[in-house]
This record gives C-alpha cells, sequence and structure tokens, in this order.
C-alpha cells in the first residue's frame, strides 16, 4: 500500500467504510503481529493482544494526526498495548544454570572461552539464553533492552514507539544493562 | 570493554540474528471479530449521540415549562388580593358565601 492509499483508506474507514477498515486491518496486521510476538507477555494468547490492538487502532482513526507514517502510530500502540500487558506481572525468575539447556550450557561456556563471534549454529541457543536473561528484568526494561540490543533501534526510534523521552531511555537502558550483566555475571560463576 | 560487556554483547549480536518466524496471516475469525468490535464501538457512538440529543431536548422541554409557568406564577402572587375586586362576580360570590355562613349557624 503507497502513502496515498493508505491516506485514502483511512479517510474512507473515518467514514465508516467497512471495506476500507478490513484493508487498513491487512495493511497493518504483519507489523501489529510482529510486535505483538517479540513482545509477548508469558501466558498470554497472541491472537488476543493482536486483536485488542487492531481494534483500538480502528476505533480511534480520528486521533491519527497524520504527522507520521500510519505504521509508526500502530506500532506505539501496540508497543504500549504490549507494555500495559505485562506492567503488572509479578513474577521474573532468575537465571540458574540449571535453567539452561545443554546447547545453552555450551555457549555460555564458549563465549567466556573465545574472543569469536559464536558460530551461526549457535544463533538459536543465544537467542534462548537472552529470552532466559530478559525474562528476569522489569517488564519495561525488557522491551527496552530487546528494541534497542535485538531490534538494534536507536534511541529516537525507540522515543517515537514508546513515547519516552530520550534521557529516560538512557537512563532505564543504562539500569538495565546492569541489571542484565550482574545476573550473566551470577550465570558466569555458576559456571566456573 | 569490561569482559562480561563484551560476552553480552556478543551474545546480543548472536541472537539478533535469529529471522524471526513469518508472521502467520491473520488467524481464522480474527478479521470478523475486529470488525464485529469496530461496529460494536460505533453503535456506541450513535447511543451517546442519542442520549446527547434526549439530554438537549430535555433541557429544551424544561426551559419551555418555566417560561409557561412564570406569568401564571407572577399572577399567582401579585393578583391574591385583588382577585376579589377584579373578578366581575366578587360580591355576588362574597353574598353568597355569608349567605351559607349564616344559614349554617345555629
Amino acid at each position: 500500500m503507497t502513502d496515498a492509499e493508505v491516506a485514502a483508506c483511512l479517510e474512507r474507514g473515518r467514514t465508516g467504510d467497512e471495506k476500507a477498515i478490513l484493508e487498513l486491518f491487512h495493511y497493518m496486521h504483519p507489523q501489529v503481529a510482529k510486535i505483538v510476538q517479540s513482545n509477548l507477555p508469558p501466558r498470554e494468547s497472541a491472537e488476543d493482544l493482536i486483536q485488542q490492538v487492531c481494534v483500538k487502532v480502528i476505533s480511534h482513526l480520528d486521533q491519527f494526526s497524520g504527522k507520521v507514517p500510519f505504521l509508526h502510530w500502530v506500532s506505539r500502540i501496540a508497543v504500549n498495548t504490549c507494555l500495559n500487558q505485562i506492567r503488572h506481572e509479578k513474577r521474573r525468575p532468575e537465571v540458574r544454570l540449571a535453567d539452561l539447556s545443554e546447547d545453552e550450557a555450551t555457549v555460555v561456556e564458549h563465549l567466556a572461552a573465545s574472543p569469536g563471534e559464536l558460530d551461526a549454529s549457535d544463533h538459536v541457543a543465544a537467542k534462548e539464553i537472552v529470552d532466559k536473561l530478559l525474562g528476569a528484568l522489569k517488564p519495561a526494561d525488557r522491551l527496552l533492552m530487546r528494541l534497542m540490543y535485538l531490534e538494534g533501534r536507536n534511541v529516537d526510534e525507540i522515543a517515537a514507539l514508546t513515547g519516552w523521552s530520550p534521557s529516560l531511555i538512557k537512563v532505564r537502558a543504562f539500569r538495565a544493562r546492569a541489571q542484565l550483566r550482574r545476573r550473566y555475571r551470577l550465570l558466569m560463576k555458576e559456571t566456573a | 570493554m569490561n569482559p562480561l560487556d563484551d560476552q553480552l554483547d556478543r551474545l546480543f549480536r548472536a541472537a539478533g540474528k535469529v529471522h524471526p518466524g513469518a508472521v502467520p496471516a491473520p488467524a481464522y475469525g480474527l478479521e470478523t471479530r475486529v470488525l464485529a468490535a469496530w461496529r460494536a464501538a460505533n453503535a456506541g457512538e450513535v447511543s451517546g449521540w442519542d442520549l446527547a440529543l434526549l439530554v438537549r431536548g430535555l433541557i429544551v422541554a424544561s426551559v419551555i415549562m418555566v417560561i409557561s409557568l412564570l406569568p401564571a406564577l407572577k399572577s399567582s402572587r401579585t393578583g391574591e388580593t385583588s382577585e376579589a375586586s377584579t373578578t366581575p362576580y366578587a360580591d355576588f360570590a362574597q353574598l353568597a358565601d355569608s349567605t351559607v355562613a349564616s344559614n349554617d349557624a345555629p
């Protein structure tokens, strides 16, 4: 969909055109699904959350000013909906060596022993370890670390997505990184 | 750089290379549910509009009622004392009242 097509669709959607609403739904669904899946709270159904975001977007089309691209606006709503969903999450398990699979433990040992990058075959195990380490952080910190280190977004992009100020992002990133380092150190101690 | 930071960076770089699975097509029924929720939200807006109209109607009706009652209130306040003299049959009414009163007396 081009920008002009999206704008036309939005206009028709605001006047109650169901066909336009469906076109917008299919246009935004991949983006919403991607965000929800990567920030999915534990024990939460992705489909329910995707539905919640999509309904929120199409019910508030009037509030879209058009100053940013439509998908940026959708992403922001998706990120904030996920964040609200996981905000009250209480359980943040510590990561212990015993929780790691054999492959994951090998990756941790490899990281400590060799300064080189991990092999492609270790990437999935690395992702599992990262998910476990992030799972021990507060939801907002987890989201930030994911956006910053896994998706490679910069401070401005994260600010646009979350609505946080750049200084808040920097402070939060610094603290979250320190938390991650502490938990990783504990893991390394167990390995040694 | 701190060796732990270096290891964490390498870990994140490796994890970031894992391709997220392909985004699946919308689940069966999701489109219908989203559309239904949108329709329900729109219906809610219509009933809100109806409510606003009803409230305005009530306000207008109250204003008309008050305006129509004002002259009656005014006349009842100022007219109680002068009613006897302004009513054409006031004298007959007074005469009838005193006759009834005198007939009833023992």
